[in-house]
C-alpha cells in the first residue's frame, strides 16, 4: 500500500515506531509545545515586580470578560476580519475570473501586478498608503481642492481604512490562489450549462461560481482567519486613530501600558488560540470539501476562454484599475516619498525638492545595511530549516507512517498562534530560560517553529505525486531507506521544495509581527526597522529602504512564481 | 432533420500553421436516425461534434437542425449554442458535483425559454426521467457520491429531460470499465429508439460504432472517409485505412492487368501469386490495387487433406507460424511465401508448424482501387 516496506533495520513499515520518527516528533514537541505551556502559565498566574512567576490566579481572565474595552476590540476584530475577507475575495475572484476564463486584453498583467506585491514588506506597504489616504496624503488634498474647506475628507485611521488596507494586501495571494481553482475547472461543465439552454450569466452564476463555492467560502475563511490575527495594519493604521483589536490589545497590554501585564496578555493571546483553532477546524472541512469537487474532471480536459465581447472596453478599464490600485499608486508614492526630504502630497513644485538623498542615506548607513543582511540570513536560514524538516516530515505524513498523525499535529500547532502571540510566548521562553533573547538565531529558531506548517504541507503535497511504487521498487532494487530518500523521493521532491524555500524565505523577511517582541539591536531586521523608522524617524529613510528592499524581494518572488506555475504547485 | 454541408474548421497555431479541424465536411442525417462519427483521435469528429452543438463556430459552410438554419458563414447566421434544444452527454460527463441529482436533470427545464415549466411540471417531468434511467433512489443525493455508470446515466437524464430533437453524443461510454459499457452501449440504442430522438454519436471505438449505429461516417484527417451501414463499412471497405481501422484485415497489395467494372470478379497479381477478387467499384489498371479479407472468411485445410486442392483458383499452400486460443475463435498466423496471412476459426485439430492449404473465397476477398499506394 502507501508505506515503504523495505528489508533492513529500520524500515519505516507502519507496524512500530522507528527511532528516526522519535526524533522528529521530540523536535517539532521542543519547537510547538513550550510556547503553549508558557502562554497558558503566564495567563493563569500573577508576577511579581521583577517578572517572575507570583501565585497562581484567573483574575486576567476576569479582568478581561468584565472589561468593555476588551469586547469592543472583538467587535472590531470581527468586523474588521469580515470587511477584509469580503473586499480582498471580491477582488481576488473577479481577477481570477478574468484572467482564466476570459479573452480580456492585458489580463496576463494581473499577474505580474500580484508577483510584485508578494515581495513588498507589509510595513511597507502600509505606510504607502496612509501616506496617500493621510491627513496631508493627496487623496485628501484633492478632496479640499474639489469641495473647499480644510477639514480631511477620509480618516485612514479608521475601520474602514483597516478593512481597505487589509483587503488590499491579501487580495493579490486570493487572487493567485482562485486562479488554480477556474483554471482547473473543466469547460465541459460550463458547457453543458449552455447546451441545457442557460444563457452565459445563468451559466456564470450556476455552475462557474456555483461550483467554486466551497472555494470561495474556504478562501474567504482563510483570510479571515489571517486578518483577525494580523498585527500590522491593526497597529499602524488603527492604533493611532484609537481603533483596536484584540492582536494590538496583547501589544498594548505588553508594551504601551504601564505598568506592561505579560498575564493579561497571555490570557487574551490564550482566548484568540482557542478562536484560532475553531476557525481553522472549520476552514480545514471547507477546504477538504472544495478539494472534493475539483476531482471530477474527464479525459478531453480542454481549457475554454469566453469571449467578451462589447464587455471588453469597461474589462479593459477594470484591469488597467487593478495594478494602479494594488501596486502602483503605494509603490509611486513610496518613490515619492522616497526622493523628498520632507514628505508632501504629490504636486508640480514638489518635483524641483527631490533628490536622492534618503537613497545614499540608507545605502550607506551601517543600521540599514546591517537590517538587509539579517534579513536574508533570517529568511534563507528559516526557510532552508523549515524545508529540510518539512521534507522529513510531510513524507511522514503522506506516507502515513506511525507517528505520521502525531508529526502532523506537532506542526500544524503553530497555525493557531497570531504571530503576535507566538512571539509574545517565546519572548516569555527566551526571558525566563534560554539565554538567546535578542540574537539573531532566536529570531531563525522562532520563524522556523512559526512556518514549519507550511513546509509540511508542501512537501507532503509534493510526496502525494509521487507514486509510492517508485520508492518500492527502490526497495526490490535493494536501497534502503536512507538511500531511497536521497536518491528517489528528494529529487522527485526538488520543485516542491524549492517553491517551498522561496514561499518561506518570502513570509519570513515580510512579516513583521512575530519578530518585533524578539528583535534586538544586534538583530534589527528591515521589517522591524521599518516600523521603528515610521514610529520615530523621518519618512523619507522608511520609504527608501523599503524601495531597495522590495526590489530585492522581487527577484525572489518572480522565482517563486515561476516555479510555482510550472510544477503546478498551489500557491501558499 | 440534421444536414451539415461543406463544413470546414481550422485552428490556428501560434506560429500561424493550421492544425486539425475538418475540411468541407457534409453529411445528412435523418430523423430517429443513429448516426456514427468514427475514427481515430485528431480526425475531426469532436470539431464537428461541437460545431453542431455550437460549441465551436466553423469558418465555413452550413448547418440546418430540423429545418432551421443555425449557422451558415455566408449569411453570418449563427444561433447560440444554448438556443439550439440539442441534449448533449460530454466525454467527462460534467455533472454538476455542487447540486443534487434531481437539480441536475431539473436544470434545462429551469432554464428553457421556448416553454415555462412550473415547478410541478418540472417535478414531474424530472421524477419521470430518473424513473427510466433508474436513478429515482439517488434524486436527492448530491451528484458527486455517484458512481461512473451513474453519472453517465444522469448526464443522459439531464441531456434528455427537454425532450430535445436532436440528441449528441462525445464518446459517452470511454471512462467505463468494460463489462459497464457493454451494458451501457445496448441500454442507450434501446433508450434512442424508445424515445425516437436522433442521435449524433461521436467514438474512437469500432465495436461500439457497429453495434450501436444505424449509420457510420469513418473520418480521417478532417474529411470523411466513407458512409454506410455497420455492414457496409465493415464488409465493403472504402480503403486500406476504413480496412483496418475497423475489425482486422489481410491486405494484399497487388496489380491488374485491365481496368474493372463495378461488381465484377478480376484477377490480382499479389506477392502470395494471382488472387480473385470482387470489385464493388470501377478500378483503372494504371493503379495499384489492393486485396483485403477478414480473418473469418478465409478456409483453412491441412494440406494432405485434400492434396489436388492446392491447385484451385484461390488456393495457396502455407505452414502454421503461430497458433492463439481466443475462446470463442482460434487465431493462426499462416505464412504463405514470404506474407503472414492471419485465419480465425473455431478451435480445431491445427497445430504450429503444420502445412496447410489457405482457401480465399472470391466473393469474400474484395478488390479497391488503391492510387495512394502510387504515390509512394
Amino acid at each position: 500500500m502507501s508505506s515503504l516496506t523495505i528489508s533492513g533495520r529500520h524500515p519505516l513499515s507502519p507496524f512500530g515506531i522507528t527511532p528516526k520518527v522519535v526524533i522528529l516528533v521530540l523536535i517539532l514537541g521542543i519547537g510547538t509545545i513550550p510556547p503553549l505551556l508558557f502562554l497558558i502559565f503566564a495567563s493563569v498566574h500573577s508576577f511579581n515586580p521583577d517578572g517572575s512567576f507570583a501565585e497562581m490566579t484567573l483574575a486576567h481572565f476576569h479582568e478581561i470578560f468584565t472589561s468593555r474595552a476588551f469586547f469592543t476590540s472583538l467587535f472590531n476584530s470581527v468586523v474588521y476580519s469580515f470587511g477584509s475577507a469580503l473586499l480582498a475575495l471580491a477582488i481576488g475572484a473577479a481577477q481570477a475570473w478574468l484572467a482564466e476564463r476570459t479573452d480580456a486584453p492585458f489580463r496576463q498583467w494581473l499577474y505580474v501586478t500580484a508577483i510584485i506585491s508578494l515581495g513588498i514588506p507589509y510595513v511597507l506597504y502600509i505606510v504607502a498608503w496612509l501616506l496617500f489616504l493621510g491627513k496631508a496624503g493627496s487623496v485628501n488634498q484633492l478632496l479640499a481642492f474639489l469641495f473647499g474647506g480644510t477639514g480631511p475628507y477620509i480618516n485612514v485611521n479608521s475601520l474602514g481604512g483597516m478593512i481597505f488596507i487589509e483587503g488590499m494586501l491579501w487580495s493579490p495571494l486570493a487572487f493567485l490562489l482562485l486562479s488554480s481553482v477556474f483554471r482547473n475547472a473543466d469547460a465541459a461543465f460550463e458547457e453543458a450549462a449552455t447546451m441545457c439552454g442557460a444563457s452565459l450569466p445563468a451559466t456564470l452564476r450556476h455552475v462557474t461560481f456555483g461550483m467554486a463555492q466551497p472555494a470561495l467560502f474556504a478562501l474567504a475563511l482563510l483570510v479571515f482567519i489571517k486578518a483577525s490575527e494580523s498585527f500590522e495594519v491593526p497597529a499602524l493604521v488603527g492604533l493611532p486613530g484609537g481603533t483596536r483589536v484584540v492582536t494590538t490589545t496583547v501589544y498594548q497590554r505588553l508594551t504601551l501600558d504601564m505598568p506592561p501585564s505579560v498575564g493579561s496578555a497571555s490570557a487574551l493571546g490564550v482566548l484568540l488560540l482557542v478562536v484560532m483553532a475553531v476557525l481553522l477546524h472549520f476552514y480545514g472541512r471547507l477546504s477538504a470539501q472544495a478539494h472534493r469537487f475539483r476531482t471530477v474532471t474527464g479525459k478531453g480536459f480542454r481549457p475554454r476562454v469566453i469571449r467578451l465581447g462589447r464587455w471588453r472596453y469597461p474589462v479593459t478599464v477594470l484591469i488597467a484599475l487593478i495594478p494602479i490600485v494594488v501596486v502602483i499608486i503605494p509603490l509611486v508614492t513610496i518613490i515619492w516619498a522616497a526622493l523628498l526630504p520632507f514628505y508632501q502630497p504629490f504636486s508640480i513644485d514638489g518635483l524641483s525638492r527631490l533628490r536622492l538623498t534618503n537613497f545614499i542615506q540608507v545605502l550607506t548607513s551601517p543600521s540599514a545595511r546591517g537590517a538587509v543582511f539579517n534579513s536574508l540570513v533570517l529568511g534563507a536560514a528559516t526557510a532552508t530549516l523549515v524545508t529540510a524538516l518539512g521534507a522529513v516530515a510531510g513524507w511522514c505524513v503522506a506516507r502515513r507512517v506511525t507517528g505520521g498523525r502525531l508529526i502532523d499535529a506537532l506542526a500544524a500547532l503553530p497555525l493557531v498562534f497570531p504571530a503576535i502571540v507566538l512571539g509574545l510566548a517565546y519572548l516569555q521562553i527566551l526571558v525566563h530560560g534560554v539565554a538567546l533573547y535578542g540574537t539573531l538565531l532566536s529570531l531563525i529558531l522562532v520563524s522556523a517553529v512559526a512556518y514549519i506548517p507550511y513546509g509540511l504541507r508542501y512537501a507532503q503535497l509534493g510526496v502525494i505525486q509521487i507514486h509510492p511504487e517508485l520508492e518500492e521498487a527502490a526497495g526490490i532494487a535493494g536501497a534502503g531507506y536512507p538511500s531511497t530518500f536521497v536518491r528517489v523521493v528528494l529529487p522527485l521532491l526538488v520543485p516542491a521544495l524549492i517553491s517551498c524555500w522561496l514561499f518561506v524565505f518570502l513570509l519570513a523577511v515580510r512579516a513583521m509581527a512575530l519578530v518585533l517582541l524578539l528583535a534586538g539591536p544586534e538583530s534589527q531586521v528591515v521589517a522591524v526597522s521599518l516600523f521603528d523608522l515610521w514610529n520615530n524617524g523621518p519618512i523619507g529613510e522608511v520609504a527608501a529602504l523599503g524601495f531597495v528592499w522590495t526590489v530585492i524581494m522581487t527577484f525572489f518572488s518572480v522565482a517563486f512564481f515561476v516555479l510555482a506555475r510550472r510544477y503546478q504547485l498551489p500557491i501558499g | 432533420m440534421l444536414r451539415v454541408d461543406d463544413l470546414t474548421k481550422t485552428y490556428m497555431l501560434g506560429d500561424r500553421s493550421v492544425a486539425g479541424g475538418v475540411r468541407h465536411v457534409s453529411f445528412d442525417v435523418a430523423a430517429g436516425e443513429f448516426y456514427t462519427l468514427l475514427g481515430p483521435s485528431g480526425c475531426g469528429k469532436t470539431t464537428t461534434l461541437r460545431a453542431i452543438a455550437g460549441l465551436e463556430e466553423p469558418s465555413e459552410g452550413r448547418i440546418d437542425i430540423d429545418g432551421r438554419v443555425v449557422f451558415n458563414s455566408a449569411t453570418g447566421a449563427f444561433v447560440a449554442a444554448n438556443q439550439r434544444n440539442i441534449g448533449m452527454v460530454f466525454q467527462s460527463y460534467a455533472v454538476w458535483p455542487h447540486m443534487t441529482v434531481f437539480d441536475n436533470v431539473a436544470f434545462p427545464l429551469r432554464m428553457s425559454r421556448s416553454r415555462r415549466y412550473g415547478e410541478s411540471d418540472i417535478r414531474a417531468k424530472v421524477e419521470h426521467t430518473l424513473e427510466t434511467m433508474g436513478l429515482a433512489a439517488f434524486a436527492s443525493r448530491s451528484a458527486a457520491q455517484l458512481s461512473g455508470g451513474q453519472q453517465q446515466r444522469l448526464s443522459l437524464a439531464r441531456a434528455l429531460v427537454a425532450e430535445p430533437r436532436l440528441l449528441l453524443l462525445d464518446e459517452p461510454l470511454s471512462n467505463l470499465d468494460a463489462l459497464l459499457r457493454e451494458q451501457m452501449r445496448s441500454e442507450l440504442r434501446r433508450l434512442q429508439q424508445d424515445i425516437g430522438v436522433t442521435a449524433i454519436y461521436v467514438t474512437h471505438d469500432q465495436a461500439e460504432a457497429l453495434a450501436l449505429s444505424d449509420r457510420v461516417a469513418v473520418m480521417r484527417d478532417g474529411a470523411i472517409v466513407q458512409v454506410g451501414t455497420p455492414k457496409q463499412v465493415y464488409y465493403t471497405p472504402a480503403d486500406e485505412f476504413v480496412a483496418t481501422f475497423i475489425g482486422r484485415s489481410n491486405l494484399l497489395h497487388g496489380r491488374i492487368d485491365r481496368d474493372v467494372a463495378p461488381n465484377t470478379q478480376a484477377i490480382v497479381q499479389s506477392a502470395i501469386g494471382p488472387v480473385i477478387c470482387t470489385f464493388a467499384d470501377s478500378a483503372p489498371a494504371a493503379h495499384p490495387v489492393l486485396a483485403m479479407i477478414r480473418p473469418e472468411h478465409l478456409v483453412l485445410a491441412p494440406a494432405d487433406a485434400a492434396p489436388g486442392a492446392a491447385r484451385g483458383p484461390n488456393h495457396f499452400s502455407g505452414r502454421i507460424a503461430n497458433v492463439a486460443f481466443l475462446g470463442e475463435t482460434t487465431e493462426y498466423t499462416v505464412r504463405v511465401a514470404e506474407t503472414e496471412i492471419i485465419v480465425r476459426m473455431p478451435a480445431g485439430e491445427l497445430v504450429g508448424g503444420a502445412d496447410v492449404t489457405v482457401l480465399l473465397p472470391p466473393d469474400r476477398t474484395l478488390g479497391v482501387s488503391n492510387p495512394a499506394a502510387a504515390k509512394i
